[in-house]
């Protein structure tokens, strides 16, 4: 394992400085001193496990998180992460992009840029519309099914209707590096990309807590109750 | 070193075997498949798995089309004509070299290692351009046209419809229906006026 509850969180933000999305997200309160993942765990209510997989999915290719380490007394504060990582979206990472976008765009002929300009706001649109699905069906989902109600849509069909929202943020990509017309400065477009790559990792990795730890555990607890 | 994997497909005997041994006796090639036609080598392809294939020129006109296409399985893998017949220019422009059968061993190899030099075993190793009825196909897509009104309006099967939109999401980076439009759209291959977008 990379990291481990011991560790200072100093280390850990050393072995990988894009922890500290994770940390913001949370809400955790710089200065740390010189405190152990397990401390600041235990300050901030949230199992050392679960944050230590969290961090693992985001530092470690192709990590497959076992979630025998977690139980259903989790979902809260998974459910907790995931808002959080939501509200980092909408805030931070598109109102950038799209900034991002607008900056490209301005060099380019007025016709093209309006074209590419759609595409974006068509995706930003989708993204919006997929976590408000999250927020509006899976979580208070399964937030009833922690505080034991049980309802009659089950996990596994609001899964069905999650849709993909990482394809395109390839697709953004491969325009901005390939297709825009040269009067598009590099410049602006590098910026536009380190964001844009970002964004689209930071995606397969919420995804990936929702398919491989966020399910599973609800499928426990459906199972649990006997649904 | 490795010796290169050659798969030879020619319906005349006497050419297809007089290959195979000046190929063999170089000692840097391996033939592992010689057939007499293109179906029969896609069949096995799994298991010839070569590096070159060696296309003699009447199985290509036989074809009619690229055959990168027609057959998903040669992404990726040298495509060299054998001229034995006179064959459309055109049909010969998707090799990436063509032999003569009064070429020299020294010949033969040298376009041999240029076609596997070309091999576009990296994506973006060279342009990329759509081919013609690729560019076909986009367009119909970007008009938001389904698998099977592409295959009848270009009558073409919907496997082939398959093969090049994968090709052209291959080709381009780009998998979503709006995004191959944005595609279309800023390459001017059609108008604003013909999309919903």
């Amino acid at each position: 394992m990379l990291f481990s509850k011991d560790m200072k969180i100093i280390e850990l933000i050393d072995t990988d400085y894009d922890l500290l999305s994770i940390l913001l997200r949370l809400d955790v309160q710089l200065p740390f001193g010189d405190i152990s993942i397990e401390q600041m765990c235990r300050r901030y209510d949230m199992s050392p496990e679960l944050f230590l997989m969290i961090c693992q999915i985001y530092a470690v290719a192709d990590f497959e998180p076992q979630v025998d380490q977690l139980t259903g007394e989790d979902l809260h504060c998974i459910i907790r992460y995931l808002r959080a990582s939501h509200r980092y979206y909408l805030d931070t990472v598109l109102p950038a992009i799209g900034s991002g976008v607008e900056r490209v765009l301005e060099d380019c002929d007025h016709k093209q840029g309006a074209i590419v300009r759609k595409f974006y706001d068509d995706y930003a649109d989708e993204v919006r519309a997929h976590l408000n699905y999250e927020e509006t069906q899976i979580f208070p989902y399964v937030e009833s099914l922690i505080g034991g109600r049980v309802s009659k849509v089950q996990m596994a069909e609001n899964m069905a209707n999650h849709t993909d929202i990482c394809d395109k943020v390839d697709d953004v990509k491969s325009i901005i590096i390939k297709y825009l017309p040269e009067s598009c400065p590099t410049w602006k477009r590098c910026d536009l990309l380190f964001d844009l790559y970002r964004m689209r990792d930071d995606l397969a990795k919420h995804t990936l807590i929702e398919t491989k730890i966020l399910a599973p555990l609800v499928y426990a607890e459906e199972r649990k109750l006997a649904l | 070193m490795r010796r290169v994997k050659v798969a030879i497909v020619e319906p005349s005997a006497i050419i297809a075997e007089g290959l195979a041994s000046l190929l063999t006796q170089s000692g840097e090639y391996d033939v592992v498949y010689v057939g007499a036609t293109m179906r029969t080598l896609i069949e096995r392809f799994a298991v010839v798995a070569s590096d070159v294939v060696v296309v003699g020129s009447q199985a290509v006109v036989a074809a009619a089309q690229p055959l990168r296409s027609l057959y998903d399985e040669l992404q990726g893998v040298a495509l060299v004509a054998l001229s034995t017949t006179m064959c459309d220019e055109e049909l010969l422009r998707q090799f990436d070299g063509v032999i003569n059968i009064y070429d020299s061993y020294q010949q033969i190899h040298r376009k041999m290692q240029s076609a596997l030099e070309q091999e576009p075993s990296n994506p973006y190793s060279d342009s990329h351009d759509l081919s013609e009825r690729e560019r076909d196909v986009l367009i119909l897509v970007a008009r938001g046209k389904a698998n099977k009104e592409i295959a009848d309006e270009l009558n073409i099967s919907i496997h082939t419809v398959m093969s090049h939109r994968k090709n052209i999401t291959h080709k381009t980076g780009i998998k979503s229906v709006a995004g191959l439009t944005v595609y279309a759209l800023l390459n001017n291959l059609l108008d604003q006026a013909d999309v919903a977008l």
